[in-house]
């Protein structure tokens, strides 16, 4: 008892002598606390009780109120020199604004530490809080100074400061949450060079890695597999470390799709427990888990820039389609000519510059060359010729060339031989083509590779197709 | 007014505009004039010509030419609705019905976590309050009937498909499966009626009129929308179906579907009888049609006109349905692709070959109807018979589709009415199970034109017996098939009964986007 009084007798008496309030003493004791909570829980990566995470799961339910009050803050403040009431209201907000930071704290470190979180943005994102949290309990300290005599600069370089570490602490977890790159994602072109992103360490830039892969794990796994985060100790956040796996070994077995853990996580059925992303996250789109097994079939390199045999539809969309002129005013003349041979000129829909098709399935027998010629004077509105088991020669072809909009050209058995198929190369818009069952041949398709629009070749049931057959079997 | 003579209340006299009928026969009606309406107007008409050539030559000519009503076969009028509403991704479709209801837990919605659960009781949280059909609602027990065949994951796109369907596993890269469909009705007829037609009860038109009606003919040679029934198999539970699943409903009989027989002629009579050719037939049509004509002007039932199109369609079939059918020169890897059934009419197999050869004709609409997925009971010894009926053919319709570069603007629908339960109707054994009726979830596919491949989109939950995620009324997948071939379901209408009818009804119906390419 008696060392006891004497204990605090001196703790009195050194109080007094520094001159230090009861308050000094609460604030200071809550910033060693801060500082050193840390090093006695530390973030080791181990999950720990799960009341903890329960409790901690409401970390972002909570959060956005302090923020919001430590931003309205100086704006009391300043406002507040000439409307004393807010300046009054100043005292309370930062009060609420520290005694929520400080619960908001307390969660998100039960949330980190419950969970075993471990990685840089979540330390980054937990040092700010700290740092945050001691400049809420400064300002408190020095503000009713500098409210009394309206002078000294300490509260309002603190309350800066502060601000700053806000800033700072919201963007890392934000990252945490969103991915590191969530802000830059759609940054216009213009500004990438001003902000470079983050590279892909390991990875050159317009690999098919860089282009599809990166940014699915991005997006969809490096909330809780990366830099931030590292669950399952295991980093997604640039090629090598993707490919150096996590505790349960490899997740990329190059070559061999079947025994990737990464993709079979994200293939489960959607409920099962191991099922990635997990906790309810967005799952990956069939595109994208498509062009992971593609890549990983072909060897899961860093620096292939495509993938053979593999065609996502992100990767060669459609040519945009040029609009016909009206063909309104043409109308009575296509009527004239629909009764008389029998072919019919169809609108594509109701919107005239989708243009018209030809439609000759009701006269196949006997629409020829000579018929086709007919309809050249419609060619600038025709975006679909549909001439399958006509009786057009080759002879069609110089007629066809005047179709200048075709995008769709059907020619499946027809007597077509595609001897001078090559003229054809001048119709850019065209997109398909269609010459199954007819005689053509390999050589006579060869001057069609060039057409960078002609995304589908159809030549069933020809030679070119049995020779194309015949050599990838030797191949 | 007339009255009657025993009546002191005025009798209203016949007001064609206020019955409940077509606007176009309202119209139609008031243009057939009677002796004594035109006497009585002749005098007004000779006023108003009197003032017409006043105006010039040109009022007249406006008045004849809209007067001629004679429907041409080659008149680009059909397009008068303005359809298709903005550019089609399928010009066409094929829809492969399976008629009874297909066990979705045993085909395509994979249920790893149930194979623990084999005989428990479902919670009664995920049944609900759920009025279930006669057949199973007195049953003390609703044992978990996992399913008795194993799942692999297929495809670059992972997608988990039964051992059952083998072929339907090597194309799931290009499908795009819908697990959450749902429907309103638990029972067959009004829900067989309902995802055809969009209501419950017979009398609307079904998708495939809605179609002939909206977008029309591509060849005027053969049906815009043919119905091939497969032939039953005595082993299957075949629940019927009837031409009021492709019937016209209120609109035009021109627009039903065609059925074709299922064995031997595929149209009966289609051959003209030994001393009539081509000719004398000719010449018999044209006296009838002249008939027809008479009758139509007197009567002015739309039901004439109908049937003089029929007849005429029938004389053209009689040269493009025989050329249709004849499988002589299909080449072998036909037969290689779609298996030796194809070759027996009737089977499944044929008709998709069948509905192949349409497409390439330019048939707009064929319904290929398969009987027998009503598996209530012995699920274990008749599912493996009706998918291997079906899953091949299937499979070979697709890709020869695919092949020949048809699928870019045909889509290919698979669906049945509803889906099965997860418990057992009836006694469940290790061996062998049943199911009931289900409407909550069922899982369809479709392919080609205008949907996006590769997708598999909804989920149930762990018992597939609720709709979790993106769930796709049977409304909003027909409004979504309309979409595909260009046209906005909101606006393909019909003004019949004071309604502005539609194929997805009065309700609202959304385009599921994520469906689309």
């Amino acid at each position: 008892m008696i060392v006891a009084e004497r204990v605090t007798g001196a703790a009195r008496s050194f109080v007094q002598r520094t001159r230090l309030g009861r308050s000094a003493i609460v604030v200071s004791g809550l910033i060693a606390l801060l500082l050193g909570l840390p090093f006695i829980f530390q973030l080791d990566g181990r999950a720990h009780p799960d009341w903890l995470q329960f409790f901690g799961r409401f970390h972002p339910v909570l959060l956005h109120l302090p923020i919001g009050l430590i931003v309205l803050l100086p704006a009391l403040e300043i406002v507040g020199a000439r409307q004393r009431p807010l300046r009054e209201a100043a005292e309370f907000v930062l009060r609420a604004a520290l005694v929520l930071s400080l619960a908001t704290f307390a969660l998100g470190f039960m949330l980190a530490y419950g969970s075993g979180d471990t990685g840089t943005t979540v330390v980054r994102h937990m040092w700010g809080a700290i740092v945050l949290c001691i400049g809420l309990l400064l300002c408190s300290a020095s503000r009713s100074a500098w409210a009394a005599n309206q002078r000294g600069l300490i509260y309002p370089a603190t309350l800066a400061a502060t601000l700053v570490a806000l800033l700072w602490t919201g963007h890392q977890g934000g990252s945490i949450t969103h991915g590191s790159g969530y802000l830059t994602r759609y940054m216009p072109s213009s500004l990438r060079g001003v902000f470079p992103s983050s590279s892909e360490s390991g990875a050159s830039q317009d690999s098919f890695y860089a282009k599809r892969i990166h940014p699915v794990l991005d997006s969809k796994c490096i909330a809780c597999h990366g830099a931030s985060n590292e669950k399952g100790g295991l980093k997604l956040d640039s090629y090598n470390d993707l490919m150096r796996g996590g505790k349960d070994g490899v997740v990329i077995v190059p070559g061999r799709p079947e025994a990737s853990l990464l993709l079979a996580r994200v293939t489960l059925v959607p409920g099962d427990s191991h099922f990635m992303p997990a906790e309810g996250r967005t799952p990956l789109t069939s595109e994208e888990i498509s062009s992971l097994r593609a890549w990983i079939k072909a060897g899961a390199t860093p620096s292939a820039t495509s993938i053979p045999g593999f065609t996502g539809v992100e990767q060669r969309p459609e040519p945009p389609q040029q609009p016909v002129g009206d063909y309104g005013r043409l109308m009575p003349e296509i009527s004239r000519m629909q009764q008389g041979i029998g072919a019919k000129l169809v609108p594509v829909s109701a919107n005239p510059s989708d243009g018209l098709i030809l439609r000759t399935a009701d006269v196949s027998d006997s629409f020829g060359d000579a018929q086709l010629a007919q309809f050249q004077k419609f060619a600038p509105y025709i975006v679909e010729a549909e001439l399958a088991r006509t009786a057009i020669t080759d002879g069609s072809i110089d007629t066809l060339r005047t179709f200048t909009h075709l995008r769709t050209l059907h020619l499946e058995r027809t007597s077509i031989t595609g001897s001078n198929l090559g003229k054809l190369s001048s119709l850019t818009q065209l997109t398909y083509l269609n010459l199954s069952g007819t005689k053509i041949t390999a050589q006579s398709l060869t001057p069609m590779r060039n057409m960078k629009n002609l995304r589908h070749l159809y030549v069933f049931d020809t030679a070119a197709e049995a020779e194309e057959t015949t050599a990838r079997s030797k191949r | 007014m007339k009255q009657h003579p025993l009546c002191t209340d005025c009798e209203p006299e016949l007001d064609l505009t206020t019955l409940p009928i077509p606007n176009g026969l309202k119209r139609e009606w008031s243009a057939i004039e009677t002796r004594r309406q035109f006497l009585g107007r002749s005098g007004k008409v000779l006023g108003w010509a009197a003032l017409a050539s006043l105006f010039g030559e040109g009022t007249l000519r406006v008045r004849a030419a809209s007067g001629d009503t004679k429907r041409t076969v080659t008149s680009p009028g059909r397009n008068q609705l303005g359809l298709p509403h903005f550019a089609p991704k399928a010009k066409r479709a094929i829809y492969l019905f399976m008629s009874g209801g297909p066990p979705q837990i045993d085909l395509l919605d994979y249920k790893p976590n149930l194979a623990s659960q084999f005989n428990k009781d479902i919670p009664d949280s995920v049944r609900g309050n759920q009025q279930l059909t006669g057949m199973t609602a007195g049953q003390a027990r609703f044992p978990i009937a996992p399913s008795h065949w194993g799942f692999k994951q297929y495809g670059e796109t992972g997608t988990w498909v039964s051992d059952l369907l083998p072929y339907t596993a090597k194309m799931v890269d290009d499908l795009t499966i819908v697990k959450s469909t749902n429907t309103d009705a638990i029972n067959h007829e009004p829900a067989i009626m309902f995802i055809n037609t969009g209501n419950m009860n017979p009398g609307k038109p079904c998708l495939g009129s809605w179609l002939a009606y909206g977008l029309g003919s591509m060849n005027d040679n053969l049906p815009t929308f043919i119905v091939l029934q497969t032939k039953t198999n005595p082993k299957e539970n075949n629940q019927p179906v009837s031409s009021r699943l492709w019937s016209s409903g209120f609109l035009s009989s021109e627009y039903a579907g065609v059925g074709l027989r299922s064995g031997g002629d595929p149209v009966l009579y289609l051959a003209d009888p030994d001393g009539i050719d081509r000719e004398v037939r000719r010449k018999m049509l044209d006296a009838v049609e002249e008939i027809n004509r008479q009758t139509q002007a007197e009567v002015g039932d739309p039901e004439t006109n109908a049937r003089i199109a029929q007849y005429e369609m029938a004389f053209r079939m009689q040269a493009s349905v025989p050329e249709l059918t004849d499988l002589s020169r299909e080449p072998q890897s036909t037969w290689d692709l779609y298996g030796p059934d194809a070759k027996q009419p009737g089977t499944f197999a044929y008709n998709c070959l069948l509905a192949r050869r349409m497409a390439e004709r330019g048939v707009r609409f064929v319904q290929v109807y398969k009987r027998g997925w009503d598996v209530h009971g012995d699920v274990v010894g008749v599912l493996p018979v009706l998918c291997q009926e079906t899953d091949r053919a299937s499979y070979a319709l697709v890709t020869d589709l695919k092949r020949r570069g048809l699928l870019d603007d045909t889509l290919v629908i698979w669906a049945g009415e509803f889906g099965r339960t997860v418990y057992s109707q009836g006694g469940l054994t290790a061996e062998n199970y049943g199911r009931d009726h289900h409407p909550r979830c069922f899982t369809t596919w479709m392919v080609g034109g205008g949907v996006r491949p590769g997708l598999t989109y909804g989920e149930t939950d762990d018992y597939s017996y609720n709709v979790v995620k993106d769930p796709v009324h049977v409304r909003n997948f027909n409004a979504t098939i309309l979409a595909c071939l260009g046209i906005d379901h909101n606006r393909l209408t019909f003004d019949f009964q004071g309604l502005d009818q539609r194929l997805t009804g009065p309700q609202p119906a959304y385009v599921i986007k994520g469906l689309l390419a």
